[in-house]
């Protein structure tokens, strides 16, 4: 019989490629502080490398919405894991890849041209930037950060005074060092435990970003490098033509930023309140349960229906709960959500400002 | 030492796989799907445009030969082509030991590692002619009813007829390996039994099984573990740039695979009592 030893092997060996070392590297201390200034004068030339994403957000599965099993589409960021490869070469070269198993859905801004390709659909989306948002910074459709950088960004514009700034050490992202900057809410009514960012030693470029959630030390979200190379890349990555025999659109208004501006409008005209602040802050919106529902909200409205029934003195509704998040939906028209806890939910909901 | 020496021993070899009817068999029934997935394609002529219904692949065929091949690689690699790689290898020794030529072939005298060598580069020939079989009968039914061109990569950018070529012969030599390693575990199931059904048998539960566990989204720490996790990386060949990273992780695993398997049905034939 084989040695039993060289069965111990298999696991070792087909690992190799999803495990890097990680040993902490040595490097001079840096404080929190430090690391901040670092990370708001970065100056990045290029940038290549593979990005993976994973969600563990404590959500029901949800029912497969439509495409393949190899399907590369916008919605698969909210759950489970997902790999990206992404070019930047300045703000206004900007290329995102989302790899599906057979497919793959490409944003690529070049210049002020923005085009969205999609293999499975075998359509390209093309619109044109103005001048006032060409400095802005481009994501996927659906406001998800992408990359460690816009993840630190979001995270960092909430720094105020409810959160308290720490950095725990060194890491090795990407084959890489890094120092890591540790946010933790001061507030212990948010789920959200912890949030770590994984600064490059010498780029200074966020390379790791995780939200842990309260008395877990499982990443929540996590989006980091696998692998990265600070080489401005090839002009080249940048150009896209549509492939002939491909269905290509022209969208005049639909740029991403506008749609969530649109977005933004259409919450304000609905009504978003919020409640509270810093890191256990509650939005509450309106929406108008009577509206005809439209096919789309009538699949929502089947999903809502799965979800666990609550009530209380505020009323009665359904709970969506996640790791670091809960939603909870009235029967009278409210949705409130924030980083907080069920309880914390039902008592804004009873209070006026929740009304 | 062998009195046969090694490149003869391997066109022997390569002859007695060739040679056997159900081999030859499975190989037209290889060649076949990609034939019926593009007359059926012609025959129902989808709407313009290339929809997305359809396996992976599929929207793609109508308006390019090419895709014929994909189409096939990627619908016959979850079992046709395992099927085709555990038949050889589960033949390859039990099959010797089932008709007593075993114990023949080692009075001859030849070396055993020799022998389980030649073996294994045997089943690995067969699997690059099966998988080869499936993208070149899919290239030319496809390219005779759909016609040749330009291929549009998953990226949206366009790669020549010369660059997809070579991309589809690297495809197929990734999915030799990755098969190879399945054909090491099968070596190793052909030294245990004198039933060559039984070893095939058991090569293919081995691949099914792991594909079901591949998609138990609960059992995602063994994923990577998988022998068949890596088998559609095939595909990052079609980007541009190609994303080796991932194909770099299955060619690993496979060679792991190899390595263990391997070794452990060198210790089991070095050591076993042929009776047959």
């Amino acid at each position: 019989m084989p040695p039993p030893a060289t069965v111990a092997v298999i696991g070792g060996g087909a690992a190799i490629g999803t495990f890097a070392a990680s040993a902490d590297p040595s490097l001079p201390p840096r404080t929190a502080a430090q690391l901040l200034v670092d990370l708001q004068t970065a100056r990045l030339d290029g940038l290549s490398g593979t990005v993976v994403q994973t969600s563990d957000l404590g959500l029901p599965s949800l029912p497969n919405l439509g495409g393949g099993s190899g399907a590369a589409d916008v919605m698969s960021l909210v759950t489970g894991d997902n790999t990206l490869r992404v070019w930047y070469s300045g703000p206004d070269k900007v290329r995102v890849a989302l790899m599906g198993t057979l497919g793959e859905t490409d944003v690529i801004r070049n210049g002020s041209d923005v085009w969205l390709w999609e293999s499975e659909a075998n359509k390209a989306t093309h619109s044109k930037l103005s001048g006032t948002e060409a400095g802005q910074r481009h994501a996927m459709p659906n406001g998800v950060p992408l990359t460690p950088q816009q993840a630190a960004d979001q995270a960092l514009a909430a720094i105020d005074p409810t959160t308290e700034v720490t950095t725990s050490g060194t890491a090795n992202v990407a084959g890489r060092d890094a120092y890591e900057l540790v946010l933790r809410p001061r507030d212990t009514a948010s789920l959200v435990g912890q949030v770590r960012i994984a600064i490059d030693a010498t780029e200074h470029v966020p390379l790791r970003f995780e939200v842990l959630a309260k008395d877990s030390d499982k990443a929540a979200f996590h989006v980091a490098f696998t692998q990265v190379d600070f080489d401005r890349p090839d002009d080249q990555q940048f150009e896209f033509n549509p492939p002939p025999g491909a269905k290509v659109e022209e969208s005049t208004e639909l740029t991403p930023q506008q749609e969530a501006q649109q977005g933004d409008k259409a919450r304000d005209g609905g009504g978003v309140t919020t409640v509270g602040e810093g890191w256990t802050t509650v939005a509450v919106a309106k929406y108008d349960s009577a509206a005809a529902p439209s096919s789309e909200e009538a699949g929502a409205a089947g999903l809502l229906k799965a979800l666990p029934e609550v009530s209380g003195a505020w009323g009665r509704g359904n709970l969506l709960t996640g790791t670091v998040f809960s939603v909870l939906i009235t029967d009278d028209g409210r949705v409130l959500a924030g980083l907080v806890s069920p309880e914390r939910l039902y008592e804004v909901a009873a209070t006026k400002a929740g009304k | 030492m062998s009195a046969v020496d090694a490149p003869a021993f391997f066109v022997s070899e390569l002859r007695l796989v060739g040679r056997r009817r159900r081999n030859q068999a499975g190989l037209a029934v290889l060649a076949a799907v990609p034939i019926i997935i593009a007359v059926a394609m012609k025959v129902a002529a989808p709407s313009e445009g290339g929809s997305s219904e359809g396996p992976e692949f599929f929207g793609s065929i109508t308006s390019n030969g090419y895709f014929v091949a994909l189409a096939a690689l990627a619908v016959e690699i979850q079992l046709l082509l395992p099927i085709a790689v555990a038949t050889v290898a589960g033949d390859s020794v039990a099959g010797e030991a089932n008709q007593g030529t075993l114990r023949y072939l080692l009075t001859v005298p030849v070396d055993r590692t020799r022998l389980l060598a030649v073996k294994f580069a045997a089943i690995v020939a067969g699997a690059f002619v099966a998988t080869f079989t499936v993208a070149s009968a899919g290239l030319l039914s496809g390219w005779a009813l759909f016609g040749a061109g330009p291929v549009t990569l998953l990226s949206g950018s366009q790669a020549g007829v010369g660059e997809s070529l070579l991309r589809l012969l690297a495809m197929c030599a990734y999915l030799t390996v990755c098969l190879s390693a399945l054909g090491a575990i099968g070596l190793f199931v052909s030294t245990l039994t004198e039933q060559p059904m039984g070893a095939t048998i058991a090569i293919t539960i081995i691949t099914v099984t792991s594909w079901v566990l591949g998609v138990v989204p609960q059992l995602d720490w063994l994923h990577p573990y998988l022998l068949t996790n890596s088998w559609t990386a095939f595909g990052e060949l079609l980007r541009s740039p190609i994303a080796w990273e991932p194909l770099r992780t299955g060619l690993m695993s496979a060679a792991a695979y190899m390595l263990i398997f391997l070794s452990a049905a060198w210790a089991r034939f070095t050591s076993a009592d042929v009776t047959s």
